[in-house]
């Protein structure tokens, strides 16, 4: 039976490969840098080039532009399974493809969530003016789910890139038309449907105008769930072909 | 219940790339505790019949029984039980050697103890013991090869399946692995050993079937094969007229002693013979050809596929 839920022996499997995920990634500098420092570097040019009161306006849009790279990470992580063959050895073990998919999410959420936290503590120090009436949890939520959307993303482009070294230039196909039609970059999205519109909007009532009532956040947050519940089932659709994993 | 005479049985087994017939309708029998070698050229379809089963791919048609389970409805069952060490080096480069270990053993649900243990004891075998804690994108090729076959045994497999497990090793690693080969089937594992190299084959193989385009051409023990030649040696040897090569064949096989020839590529025949090397050289003066390279062997496993193919298997 097809089922959410996992039991004691997949959610050891699960634990340890989101473990061996992490040693590869903390123990490969150039990527850890790259992990941690472009959304620092990020922040603090924007800084440089247009002042704190700039950078307050493009925030909400800014916080949300950085998860959406997440979506080149997963996809040259599991292009780089695929290539070594290690996905293809593990699926010689009793773990399933669904786990060892769920791992890489896992892994790349808990750093896209690191990756948040730091926009947000270096976008403060910067003088990115948060409203006080602003609802912390949220101001971490709304960028978080579109972290997690942007990983359904990532998984189906994923499920059809066999090259690493092409995998992560690839990922940017989708990344760019994310943040430019979310409206990441301006006052208002050319798109309004996509996970980045609905997210810089109800990042801009939480953090500009310190509003996060249910009326004012609830249908963007139910939409970017919806495109995050659909993208990650279809990627892992996608996946669990046998034609994906070789 | 009913003990396992076979650890593996296929019945038609095939798999098509599109138009490429990789394998076309193997039929095996391998009996269980043995070491099975499956001998054939690069391209023989040795890999795609190893990797349809030990699960990696799907048949395109025919079946498989694996240590009595169905390979295309019980796979799981069939994943717990066995082992398979890739012809290419799988391993994760910025785990150490035990990490790499250990992660096969945690997706096996071996208890920690249990595995903690055995990685030392396999580690300290494969000679890796001092360098396990080093990440192994800083190993030699050796060593790689090496972990990637611990990888594989660290669950203690009822079958395992190695795919060319020496390719690229040096001797003396060559003869570490192949000493941990053997000893691993002494603990009544059955071994599925793929190679091209007939002196692996012929050292470790209980019995092995030949490949060729997808299709057994022989099977037996390695004496069993290299009976089928004769008892003679092989005397193999260039000649200085390539032109006259056939004419020298069919010259030598009216020898009463000449039980086959063959002509390798423009220039190189190989009789198997019993002795009469000088008679063969008064074929050779009487066409006014010469003779060089000459070489008096032992039959191999090499020579029985030139028998069957009229080439040779790294050809």
């Amino acid at each position: 039976m097809n089922t959410l839920f996992i039991g004691t022996e997949k959610s050891n499997q699960l634990k340890y490969l989101v473990v061996k995920n992490f040693k590869s990634m903390i123990r490969d500098k150039a990527q850890l840098v790259w992990l941690l420092g472009y959304p620092l570097l990020f922040v603090v040019l924007l800084t440089f080039a247009y002042g704190p009161e700039v950078l307050t306006i493009m925030a909400p849009g800014l916080l949300i532009t950085g998860p959406v790279v997440i979506i080149s990470q997963l996809t040259a992580h599991l292009a780089e399974e695929k290539e070594s063959g290690t996905l293809q050895r593990l699926t010689t073990t009793p773990v399933t493809r669904k786990i060892i998919l769920i791992s890489g999410l896992v892994s790349q959420a808990i750093v896209g969530a690191f990756q948040i936290v730091i926009l947000l503590i270096v976008g403060y120090f910067l003088g990115i003016n948060y409203h006080p009436d602003g609802n912390l949890f949220f101001l971490f939520f709304i960028p978080f789910m579109v972290t997690i959307t942007s990983l359904g993303f990532g998984l189906i482009l994923a499920s059809f890139i066999k090259n690493a070294s092409s995998a992560g230039g690839l990922a940017w196909f989708v990344i760019l038309p994310l943040q430019f039609l979310g409206g990441a970059f301006m006052d208002e999205p050319l798109v309004e449907l996509l996970p980045t519109s609905l997210a810089v909007e109800a990042m801009r009532e939480v953090m500009t105008f310190g509003n996060s009532s249910i009326a004012a956040i609830g249908l963007p947050l139910l939409s970017i769930a919806l495109w995050g519940i659909g993208g990650i089932a279809l990627g892992i659709l996608l996946f669990q072909r046998k034609a994906a994993i070789l | 219940m009913k003990k396992l005479e076979y650890a593996i049985e296929t019945h038609n087994l095939k798999k098509y790339f599109d138009e490429i017939h990789a394998v076309d309708g193997i039929d095996l029998k391998i009996p269980k505790g043995s070491l099975f070698g499956v001998l054939g050229p690069n391209g023989a379809g040795k890999s795609t019949t190893i990797r349809m089963l030990s699960t990696i791919l799907y048949p395109t048609s025919g079946n498989a029984t694996i240590l009595g389970y169905d390979l295309l409805k019980d796979r799981k069952e069939i994943k717990k039980r066995i082992g398979v060490c890739p012809q290419e080096l799988v391993i994760y480069p910025r785990l150490t050697a035990r990490e790499n270990i250990h992660l096969i053993a945690q997706m096996h649900g071996i208890p920690k103890t249990v595995y903690k243990e055995r990685t030392d004891e396999l580690l300290g075998r494969m000679n890796l013991l001092d360098r396990a804690d080093s990440l192994s994108k800083t190993y030699s090729g050796g060593m790689k090869r090496r972990l990637n076959v611990l990888m594989s045994v660290i669950h203690e497999p009822e079958l395992l399946f190695f795919d060319e497990p020496t390719a690229g090793l040096d001797p003396q690693s060559r003869r570490v692995v192949w000493d941990f080969i053997k000893n691993f089937q002494e603990r009544n594992s059955t071994i599925i050993l793929t190679t091209h190299s007939m002196e692996e084959a012929d050292d470790l193989s209980d019995a092995l079937t030949i490949i060729d385009h997808g299709k057994i051409i022989a099977t037996g023990t390695p004496q069993d094969l290299k009976g089928r030649l004769g008892e003679g040696d092989n005397i193999e040897f260039k000649i200085s007229n390539p032109e006259m090569r056939l004419d020298i064949i069919e010259r030598a096989r009216s020898l009463d002693f000449v039980r086959s020839g063959k002509n390798l590529g423009k220039q190189r025949v190989v009789l198997n013979a019993l002795g009469g090397l000088r008679r063969i050289s008064e074929i050779m003066d009487a066409v006014k050809v010469e003779m060089y390279d000459i070489s008096v062997r032992a039959n191999t496993l090499e020579d029985v596929f030139i028998d069957l193919t009229g080439r040779r298997l790294r050809s």
